[in-house]
């Protein structure tokens, strides 16, 4: 191994550096170095991105057209069962506006109607921003990902963004230009006001190290089970009522604990994340103890 | 190695490491790809360029992190630096050697992350961190260190400024 003469001072000047790097980034004086950085860099990667995933698609195609084939027929077969389903839900959702209706609530208080279906194809992209993956975090402690659609796009920090329907990926950390890091709910500061669906009780979703989601503050008299979906509440109205989070996988329930928790299974796989829909507006969920006086005298 | 030839291919490192390896999930861990390649550049070229490399790649890995800037950086140049000065273990076996000094410096990485994280008021569970994320990480890296080895050594070899001597 080659031994050139040694600068001793070299790498301690370098870890100075870093360290002042730190310091007045948290001190917030390189934001305008940053937004250049970007301005000049995002391109490379969006087409580096590109690149990568041309020669991927050009790749698994040839291989797996017969794995492709039997992925097909099952999907088939799970939209069938899909349609089914959602005749009923049709049913159901023409019950309550009806009941929604003979409250006089809508107009007050109008929820989400877009989310659903609507938001899973391409249609939905006329209306908010469509974005692509184009880079991962690369610290391993932290859980965020690069879009390429930024403040040209209307996108701004704070807005949720859902992939594959109404499937909550993060919340906009941060916008650029062209681009915009999203924080992942996996993320460790990441937390979400979240809901069960079956046990009808509220808890808290924060994100693991290993990138796993756990939700907690739930009240020890409320039964969970595996398999309860987990949606968001809207509470806080930081996020839209209604998406998707994951399901519960395991309950952790400690007798001596004020309260329990439960492991969820991420709804999405955030590893094979492509494309993701940023919500740019919604409604939020009226404050508690503020529901509508009626006619027939609020929700009686 | 000239930096003409070394701001490249650190950039295509750094585009790689975040557009593919970042996706690629072993056990838990992912190849880290930019720090074993200062790691090897700093143990077959020696410490000054090996930290020179950790400082520029870590600079340019920190555009694509939404983490407190520098902590990538600063933590490149201490593995970095440790790697080629402190932790090269003879064991008689190259190949011994470099994974167990590479055990060493990818868990200072580790460390160094963690540490600025918590400095700069992340949530960092140590246990959970240590266990499920850094542990895993440290041997995978250490398995595919003496490849990129390998790699470095042979790019030494090339960008080598011959001596001749009568």
């Amino acid at each position: 191994m080659r031994e050139s003469p040694s600068r001793s001072w070299l790498p301690l000047v370098l870890s100075v550096l870093s360290l002042l790097l730190i310091v007045s980034s948290e001190a917030g004086l390189l934001s305008p170095f940053e937004g250049v950085f970007h301005y000049l860099s995002d391109p490379l990667q969006r087409f580096f991105a590109g690149f990568v995933a041309g020669i991927g698609n050009m790749f698994s195609t040839v291989r797996n057209v017969r794995a492709l084939q039997a992925r097909v027929e099952e999907l088939q077969r799970q939209v069938d069962a899909l349609e089914a389903e959602n005749i009923q839900l049709r049913e159901i959702k023409a019950e309550v506006e009806t009941l929604r209706a003979q409250l006089n609530f809508v107009d007050e208080f109008p929820i989400l109607a877009y989310l659903g279906a609507d938001v899973v194809d391409r249609a939905a992209c006329t209306t908010y921003p469509c974005g692509e993956v184009i880079g991962f975090e690369p610290n391993p402690y932290l859980r965020y990902v690069t879009i390429n659609v930024g403040a040209r796009q209307g996108v701004k920090v704070g807005m949720p963004v859902v992939s594959g329907g109404p499937r909550l990926v993060g919340r906009v950390a941060e916008v650029f230009q062209r681009t915009a890091r999203v924080q992942l709910i996996t993320d460790r500061e990441s937390a979400v006001a979240a809901f069960l669906q079956n046990a009808r009780t509220t808890g808290l979703v924060v994100g693991q190290p290993d990138g796993s989601l756990l939700i907690q503050y739930i009240p020890q008299d409320q039964p969970i089970s595996v398999g309860d979906i987990v949606l968001t509440s809207g509470l806080g109205g930081t996020l839209p009522k209604g998406l998707i989070i994951g399901q519960v996988a395991e309950v952790l329930q400690m007798d001596y604990a004020s309260s329990q928790a439960a492991i969820l299974r991420p709804a999405l796989d955030f590893s094979r994340l492509e494309q993701v829909l940023v919500i740019t507006a919604y409604e939020q969920m009226p404050p508690e103890g503020e529901l509508p006086a009626g006619p027939s005298g609020g929700g009686q | 190695m000239l930096l003409s030839l070394a701001i490249p291919l650190l950039a295509c490192v750094t585009l790689t490491q975040n557009v593919v390896l970042t996706r690629v999930s072993l056990w838990g861990a992912r190849p880290e790809l930019l720090l074993l390649v200062v790691l090897m550049w700093s143990v077959v070229r020696g410490v000054d360029e090996g930290v020179l490399w950790a400082f520029l790649g870590g600079l340019m890995m920190e555009l694509f992190s939404g983490g407190p800037l520098g902590a990538i950086t600063l933590a490149l140049v201490v593995a970095s630096f440790l790697s080629g000065r402190v932790l090269r273990v003879d064991l008689g076996s190259p190949v011994a050697g470099v994974m167990l000094s590479t055990l060493l410096a990818v868990s200072s990485y580790h460390l160094v992350l963690l540490l600025v994280l918590a400095w700069t008021g992340y949530p960092v569970d140590w246990l959970d961190a240590l266990f499920r994320v850094a542990w895993p990480s440290v041997l995978l890296n250490a398995v595919l260190a003496p490849f990129v080895y390998r790699l470095m050594r042979w790019l030494e070899r090339r960008t080598r400024r011959e001596r001749f001597t009568l």
